[in-house]
């Protein structure tokens, strides 16, 4: 009997995943994938989908059963060890309050939604690495739930983060993000999610988060992070043969691609602007600035992309210029909105101090002590004559990424930058040249937009005062709002390192 | 030092001591999944199925310890504590040999410049001579300069015994400068070969494109007489360029293979005519010539490039918007320490290209 060569890892996993793409003979294929055309997306040949990643269902949960077990230990030592009493600053909270009301729900968005395109793509091998996907997703929404239920037991604005996730005016930002992707085609949600922000974006949001916590004690957090990471290979693989099966399938689809590379790359950056102000304003102890992340994530490592993409015909995103200048200034011009509406924000925002200035200075030599000092100055004075200021009127948002209108011409940084587009006798206002050109390629989509500030005014926000729509929202006033100064959650801290000392000098 | 094999290509390479298994199998020419370099996200996962390895600083999470025990390991983080085998998630070339690397010594049988800047080396070699797969490489000790330097063989893998070297004289390089200066014949040579996974996929039966730039010619040389030799029918059409009429060479054969050949077209091409040249051929880069012969469209062939970075790069990107990609198209880069700023940093996008 002649020997039996082993079967390559490929051929096993081909046996054991192919053939579940059978051609329907009850209904007709349009009927059972309905989605998978109307984008205009042409596919010829889905067997030539190259698996990124060859994970059979049986030793996925093992290993993803094997990381809860870990992740779980970490979180019980964490929890009967006071682990929150080992992070830096009571303020770094503030960072983590972000994350639970703005990207968990986005984590959980994203297990319904691959979910979805795993029912509707007709060629296996990408339904199975969408299948996978969902699964993780759902994973990394569970694990971060329950890692930051801990400190939802001592710090504010943690209590009721999926419900502000669909009410609070600022986290429209993310939430409208991830609507706008869910309600796309299956191509254009897997060219925004596992391409534009999976692969080219996540290191912008995953390394700060991750990073700060390694830097400001957060144990927990740093532990569902790793937990997470080892599951973002698959997602960031998946998101490169996304992209260049498409290309490959058909030249038609290039520029259809074109569009999608350009609209979601501006989306997320505008969504990552969140994040430039977290690193650089909320972390007690600093990883790397706004600046320094965009040009080590952004410019060199999708330099290197979009020059291996440009083979395919396909050039960098549009406005890529415009990220480049607004480099220095996106943070500081984030951090004065939410100083400005923090009365309304359920998390904190504070006086920076002269030490965390001369660092701004350092890292931002170009802008800080010319533009931004002088107002951080001026409101520390207002705040010690007991003015704190606070802005009572609202905020006009740009109608596309949502964001009050506060970023500046890309080359003047003294002007805020105003464009608008006229429809149907009505005028719609946007913040960038960016996100101005995302609405008019689908005025009909954005129209529909659910805008935080409208919605106040027509009424639909619980009520005409500033205290109904908090309520509304489920925000514990003067506890989850207004300055860290004074706040319930100083006070407690200051008594916790008060014991502390108290503590030592009894030893 | 140790050795490693990866199956299932069965290829061995060397590993230095603090030497990942990643790098020693990316510098050598076998691409592994990998992404984040650096045992976080576990792209890189193989199995050791023989040996003993360090983990070094893989995520427990990213390698867990029950996979540990299973014999798991990432290649990324990993560095070898003795001979090991591993599997890893790559595909298996059916057309690939798999000839083991030997060592050789070899007496130089004649050498005459074949263009102004190239020198044709033939060494001669006792016994059965070297197994390998038209396309493939030796690495070549130079008397006197550390290190060893890569030439493809350009004769056909059917005279093992008389191995032909095209070698291109680099400015300020001490390699070349002794081969063109200090050899003569008679001299004995040491190398080790073959190498190189730059051979012709013969189970496909597209028409094949050869474009080589400059002594690019070697490989390209060995694998047509080789296909021509063994009957193959498929069409196939070798672009050569050089700068002016004075660098092309081998022009003879290859029209004499043209005219006994129907399936074979060979295309002369001068990016730099010179005034008495007396030129009616094709005139431009390796790659322009390409587009103006094929209108653009590629799509349905196999594409072999060999030759120096730069042109490497400007026919993928010809070929690749003319509808032909990755997994048809082969290259073999002819790298001096002069290329070396111009090689950009790349993504994970592309295995091979």
């Amino acid at each position: 009997m002649p020997a039996t060569k082993k079967l390559g890892l490929k051929q096993k996993y081909a046996l054991m995943t192919r053939g579940l793409d059978w051609e329907t003979t009850y209904q007709p294929m349009e009927k059972v994938f309905p989605y998978d055309q109307f984008e205009g997306i042409k596919v010829k040949n889905w067997d030539a989908w190259e698996d990124p990643f060859r994970l059979t269902m049986d030793a996925y949960w093992k290993i993803q059963a094997e990381k809860e077990r870990k992740l779980y230990a970490v979180i019980d030592s964490i929890s009967q060890n006071n682990a929150q009493l080992g992070i830096t600053d009571a303020r770094y909270i503030n960072a983590v309050k972000i994350f639970i009301q703005g990207v968990t729900p986005l984590e959980y968005q994203a297990h319904r939604h691959f979910a979805h395109v795993a029912r509707h793509l007709r060629g296996v091998g990408p339904r199975i690495a969408a299948q996978m996907q969902s699964l993780d997703e759902l994973r990394h929404a569970q694990t971060q739930i329950h890692t930051i239920s801990h400190y939802n037991k001592f710090f504010d604005g943690m209590h009721d983060w999926q419900h502000m996730h669909d009410r609070v005016w600022y986290l429209s930002v993310p939430k409208s993000f991830f609507d706008d992707a869910v309600t796309a085609g299956p191509f254009e949600f897997l060219t925004a999610i596992s391409f534009s922000f999976e692969y080219v974006l996540t290191n912008l949001l995953f390394v700060p988060f991750m990073s700060g916590a390694a830097y400001n004690g957060d144990l927990a957090t740093v532990t569902f992070g790793f937990s997470a990471q080892s599951d973002e290979s698959r997602h960031m693989t998946l998101g490169l043969e996304v992209v260049k099966f498409i290309l490959e399938q058909d030249e038609a689809n290039l520029p259809i691609v074109q569009r999608w590379i350009d609209k979601w790359f501006w989306r997320g950056y505008r969504l990552l602007s969140l994040v430039g102000m977290m690193m650089d304003y909320m972390l007690p102890k600093k990883v790397m600035s706004w600046a320094e992340a965009w040009e080590m994530y952004y410019e060199e490592q999708g330099g290197a992309l979009f020059a291996d993409l440009g083979r395919y015909g396909i050039r960098p995103p549009k406005h890529e210029d415009v990220a480049r200048k607004e480099k220095d200034r996106i943070s500081h011009e984030v951090w004065a909105i939410f100083y400005n509406y923090t009365h309304a924000a359920a998390f904190h925002t504070w006086d920076i101090d002269d030490e965390h200035m001369r660092w701004l200075s350092e890292k931002y030599p170009k802008t800080f002590d010319q533009l931004y000092r002088p107002r951080l100055l001026m409101w520390r004075d207002m705040a010690r004559a007991g003015k704190r200021f606070y802005n009572n009127a609202l905020p006009q948002l740009c109608n596309l990424c949502q964001i009050p209108m506060a970023f500046t011409e890309p080359d003047d940084p003294t002007t805020i930058c105003f464009r608008s587009s006229e429809l149907g006798g009505d005028r719609y206002h946007f913040c960038s040249d960016g996100c101005k050109e995302i609405f008019d390629q689908e005025p009909e989509k954005f129209v529909q937009s659910w805008l935080p500030v409208h919605q106040i005014f027509q009424g639909n926000c619980g009520g005409a005062s500033v205290e109904d729509v908090l309520k509304w929202y489920h925000l514990n006033l003067g506890a989850d709002n207004l300055d860290y100064a004074g706040s319930p959650e100083q006070k407690m801290w200051d008594q916790w390192m008060a014991g502390r000392h108290v503590a030592q000098a009894a030893e | 030092m140790h050795r490693l094999r990866i199956e299932p290509i069965g290829e061995t390479v060397s590993v230095a001591d603090r030497q990942s298994i990643l790098d020693a199998c990316l510098r050598a020419g076998i691409w592994l999944p990998h992404a984040c370099g650096h045992g976080l996200c576990g792209t890189c996962k193989v199995s050791v199925i023989e040996g003993e390895i360090d983990h070094g600083g893989a995520s427990s999470f990213a390698l867990m310890d029950f996979e540990r025990g299973e014999g798991r390991a990432l290649a990324c983080s990993a560095t070898l504590c003795s001979d090991a085998v591993i599997e890893a998630d790559i595909d298996e070339d059916p057309d690939a040999r798999h000839y083991p690397v030997r060592d050789f010594i070899g007496g130089v049988a004649a050498a005459r410049m074949l263009t102004p800047d190239i020198r044709g080396i033939w060494i001669e070699l006792d016994g059965s001579g070297i197994e390998f797969q038209a396309g493939q490489y030796i690495n070549l000790e130079i008397p006197g300069v550390p290190g060893r330097r890569a030439f493809s063989l350009a004769n056909p893998p059917a005279d093992p015994r008389m191995l032909e070297l095209h070698v291109r004289r680099v400015a300020g390089g001490k390699a070349t400068a002794w081969l063109h200066e200090g050899l003569t014949v008679g001299d004995r040579l040491a190398f080790s070969g073959p190498y190189g996974r730059f051979f012709v996929r013969k189970s496909a039966p597209e028409p094949i494109i050869f474009l080589a730039g400059g002594s690019g010619l070697s490989s390209p040389k060995a694998m047509i007489l080789d296909l021509l030799a063994e009957g193959c029918r498929a069409p196939m059409v070798l672009i050569h360029g050089v700068r002016g009429r004075k660098d092309l060479y081998f022009a003879d054969l290859f029209c004499a293979l043209a005219e006994r050949h129907g399936n074979f077209t060979y295309v002369p091409a001068l990016s730099a005519p010179e005034s008495g040249d007396a030129w009616d051929g094709e005139i431009g880069f390796v790659h322009e010539v390409a587009q103006r012969r094929f209108g653009g469209r590629f799509a349905g062939h196999k594409a072999y490039l060999c030759g120096p970075p730069l042109m490497i790069e400007a026919c993928i990107n010809v070929l690749m918007k003319g509808r032909l990609f990755e997994r048809d198209i082969y290259t073999e880069k002819f790298a001096t320490a002069a290329d070396g700023k111009a090689s950009l940093a790349r993504s994970p996008l592309f295995k091979r290209i």
